[in-house]
């Protein structure tokens, strides 16, 4: 029996749409005040009641390399969990597609997960670091979407593990996002009526990153 | 003499500035005329305004609106300064002119008449307001004594008919179960485990509904008491006492009372038994909450047999084992060992039937747990997914799957993975490992009870797992503890047994229990010779030598015999030792003296000594010699063989 490549293998598995590539992405933020009364809400739709909010706490990296080709560099995202043992993840994130029916931001996604080197392996690579935060808040999960309330820190450089790095804002940014293959159809549908239910506490929409200005 | 300074008291006199030329000099707009100011001041008047205070209040908005003005000005400045002062002054002449028109008309009283008009005061009377308030309140007054009069009838009637309200009852039943409304206001309720994490196809809903419409029915199918339905229920005594405002209807398939019968059975006789029964589990609050908490219990009950036993069967069909699973009807039929057959039943009975034997009385607590617990864990898994961490990473895949990408685990591990044990396996496994502890026990025991002379002690872990048990034995002589204790652990699993020995051997068994039978009558073997080498030694006898093996005699199917050739201090006595362990342990004990007491001199051997070397062998009735045991003995007949050195 013949055992294909990891290549043929990847793509044997995005034609059959089978890969989950794809992000449907729906953003929202709360003030620091109100985030209790999202919690409470989220507990109640979401899976799993009785055992309590899964909380996180992750350091993102986000590096970018320059194209010889393409005037936009290559950006790819590294996260670690803070406080646990679990791999590294990878992610690169493309271009959202502009499509204004559809209720949610749409993109294409890869996750992988690494061993501890990646970062040093990238920066040989030639990587640069753009940009990097810590994100520490609670994960819920309804079927195959996934509910992040989080709190973004800013990081002093050279002291990520610091404690008294200070949250850039008094709000928490409130995420729900699924990752499926191409071709499904209702995920949009699905994610949208979710968000009604927790309206008016947070406003679920998509954000449209061209109009946020010059951001890199 | 006063110090006073002249101040002098101007006005800035500064103009606007009208243009500054290329070269830095200003021109000044110049000040404005006395007429000019004059005309400026004229058109400022408003002749609709008479008031002083209507003026001052005109004031301040004008001096905002002036500037709005100025533009208009500035285009009407072109006609004549004086041109709205005219206008104004010929409305108002107008309109003077108007009036005295209107009064020499109305002086004449032949064309026009003035009238007084009559004072009708305020609009609406106080008394109106109150009338129509009065009528409000007690429309609303209406309203409320009808709400109340309602609710104390109600209060009144529940007194009398002492039947605890429907809403109260609902309450409660929603306490417990999940209910919701249809559309065309029935309340139906779920009492399936698909919240739980079940995929189970049947469905298990029921419907709620008042009861009085039963118990109408009931009271008009009894002739004699057809009035109060109150008096129905303590017709038949045996209907429960307490009858409730709601009545739940469960679906037929799921009525009745239903249980699972675990039966291990050999050749025909049932060696242990279980029942699966949800009854019993979690807090009793039937008694408080009427009829219906008992029937959705029971009916929730039957829903979990008829789940586990379906899982039950479909793997039995799946799973390939040396001996086929067989399926027959609510039965399955599974072999744990040779001539050992796990038997699994369904056993559902719809009508409720006072008379049903108690469940048999060698419960098997530990199946019926583990079944109940198998199929939950089942749901739970189906359930509860691990979280990633970090966040962005996918949801879906256990923890082991993450790290397989990192850690490179290959194709193999990878499959490894996505086996998991199905719950028949699971319960198969548990089945033959409670059978093999039985079986360790009992042989265990009969050896304790069969064998007196070494003891066997035997310490059985409290803690275990459902498939593996450990067991200490410590075999000693009373009374020669201090002496030698032979001591080996055995861990129990499903089909065999491991034994490690003090001496670090491990030695693996089957399931025939006359090996583990025979492994103990080796080691009481060599713990007698071990503690009788170490006797000696305390009783000052020399070890000449022992052996574990000799190879000696017909040929056993239990190994060999073992020895030990000791000597007396003065070595002047010798004994020699042999024990056998086939069937019992047999032990045959020989001295010896030397210098030998037969020793004649003769022509070929004529030197005195010769006798020094070591006399026959004779054999001991060991049977005979005082003692409670084989090292008592022993420590006897060393004692006797020791001579004091002259």
């Amino acid at each position: 029996m013949a055992i294909p490549s990891a290549r043929e293998s990847l793509t044997l598995a995005v034609n059959n749409r089978f890969l989950p590539n794809l992000e449907y992405l729906l953003q929202g933020s709360i003030l620091d005040t109100a985030v209790e009364h999202l919690m409470h809400r989220l507990k109640g739709l979401c899976d799993n009641v009785d055992t309590s909010p899964e909380t996180f706490h992750d350091l993102e990296v986000c590096m970018s390399l320059r194209q010889p080709n393409s005037p936009q560099p290559l950006l790819l995202r590294v996260r670690r969990a803070l406080g646990r043992d679990a791999p590294f993840q990878m992610r690169y994130l493309g271009q959202p597609e502009v499509d204004m029916r559809r209720p949610t931001l749409v993109r294409s996604c890869m996750d992988c997960a690494c061993t501890n080197g990646i970062l040093d392996f990238l920066s040989e690579m030639g990587f640069r670091l753009e940009f990097e935060y810590i994100a520490k808040g609670y994960m819920f999960r309804k079927g195959r979407m996934k509910i992040t309330v989080s709190k973004l820190i800013k990081i002093v450089p050279g002291k990520q593990q610091d404690m008294a790095n200070e949250p850039i804002s008094q709000s928490y940014i409130v995420e729900l996002s699924v990752v499926a293959p191409t071709g499904q159809e209702n995920v949009g549908e699905e994610m949208r009526l979710f968000a009604e239910q927790l309206k008016p506490l947070v406003q679920l929409e998509k954000i449209d990153y061209k109009r946020l200005g010059n951001l890199p | 003499m006063s110090n006073s300074v002249n101040i002098s008291v101007e006005t800035t006199c500064e103009n606007q500035i009208r243009e500054i030329a290329y070269d830095g000099t200003e021109l000044y707009q110049p000040p404005p005329t006395l007429s000019e100011s004059l005309a400026k001041c004229a058109a400022r008047i408003d002749f609709s305004k008479t008031s002083l205070e209507d003026l001052k209040k005109e004031e301040k908005s004008a001096a905002a609106a002036e500037d709005d003005n100025k533009d208009v000005n500035q285009f009407q400045e072109s006609l004549w300064p004086w041109d709205a002062v005219r206008n104004k002054l010929k409305d108002a002449y107008t309109e003077i002119c108007v009036l005295s028109d209107v009064i020499s008309i109305a002086k004449d009283k032949r064309y026009l008449v003035l009238d007084p008009l009559l004072e009708d005061g305020d609009d609406t009377k106080p008394i109106v307001q109150v009338y129509s308030r009065k009528k409000a309140i007690s429309q609303a007054a209406q309203v409320l004594l009808s709400g109340a009069e309602r609710l104390r009838n109600a209060h009144s009637e529940q007194r009398s008919r002492n039947i605890s309200d429907f809403h109260i009852e609902l309450l409660r039943l929603r306490q417990n179960w999940r209910l919701k409304k249809v559309s065309n206001g029935a309340i139906i309720g779920d009492l399936s485990y698909r919240t739980a994490g079940s995929k189970f196809g049947m469905s298990g809903t029921f419907e709620v509904t008042k009861a009085e419409d039963a118990l109408d029915e009931e009271g008009a199918g009894n002739s004699a008491n057809a009035s109060t339905p109150s008096s129905s229920s303590s017709n038949n005594g045996m209907q429960p006492k307490a009858s409730s405002a709601l009545r739940v209807i469960v679906p037929a398939e799921l009525q009745g009372v239903a249980y699972i019968k675990v039966i291990t059975q050999k050749d025909q006789e049932d060696l242990c038994t279980a029942q699966v029964n949800l009854m019993g589990h979690g807090p009793n609050i039937t008694a408080q909450v009427g009829v219906w908490q008992k029937s959705l219990e029971f009916a929730q009950n039957v829903l979990f047999c008829k789940e586990l036993f379906a899982q039950l069967a479909r793997e039995a069909i799946q799973l390939q084992a040396p001996i086929p699973h067989v399926v027959i009807g609510n039965q399955i039929r599974a072999t744990l060992l040779p001539n050992i057959q796990l038997i699994i039943s369904l056993c559902h009975s719809t009508s409720f039937d006072s008379s049903q034997p108690a469940p048999i009385n060698d419960h098997d607590h530990v199946l019926e747990h583990s079944l109940h617990q198998l199929l939950r864990e089942v749901h739970y898994k189906n359930s509860h997914h691990p979280f990633p961490h970090p966040a962005s990473a996918p949801l879906g895949p256990s923890k082991k799957r993450m790290l397989a990408g990192p850690t490179a685990a290959d194709r193999e591990a990878l499959l490894d993975m996505t086996k998991t044990q199905t719950i028949l396996e699971q319960i198969i496994a548990q089945a033959q490992h409670i059978f093999m502890r039985k079986r360790t026990q009992y042989v265990l025991d009969t050896l304790a009870r069969d064998v007196k002379d070494p003891q066997i002690v035997s310490h059985w872990n409290a803690m275990n797992s459902p498939t593996m048990s450990c067991v200490k034995i410590n075999i000693v002589t009373h009374g020669y503890d201090a002496i030698g204790r032979t001591s080996l652990v055995i861990h129990v699993k499903e089909r065999s047994l491991k034994c490690i020995c003090r001496d670090g051997r491990v030695m693996k068994l089957s399931y025939e229990p006359q090996e583990l039978r025979d492994l103990i009558l080796c080691q009481i073997n060599s713990h007698q010779i071990s503690c009788l080498v170490s006797l000696a030694r305390y009783m000052a006898w020399t070890v000449l030598s022992n052996s574990n093996h000799l190879g000696i005699g017909k040929v056993e199917p239990l190994g060999n015999a073992s020895s030990c050739l000791l000597a007396s201090p003065n070595s002047d006595r010798m004994i020699a030792v042999q024990i056998r362990c086939d069937p019992q342990i047999d032990v045959k004990v020989y001295i010896a003296r030397s210098p030998r007491q037969d020793f004649f001199p003769s022509p070929l051997v004529p030197e005195k000594f010769w006798e020094n070397l070591g006399g026959n062998f004779k054999e001991v009735r060991f049977d005979k010699i005082e003692g409670k045991s084989f090292l008592n003995k022993m420590e006897f007949l060393m004692a006797s063989l020791t001579s004091n050195t002259a």
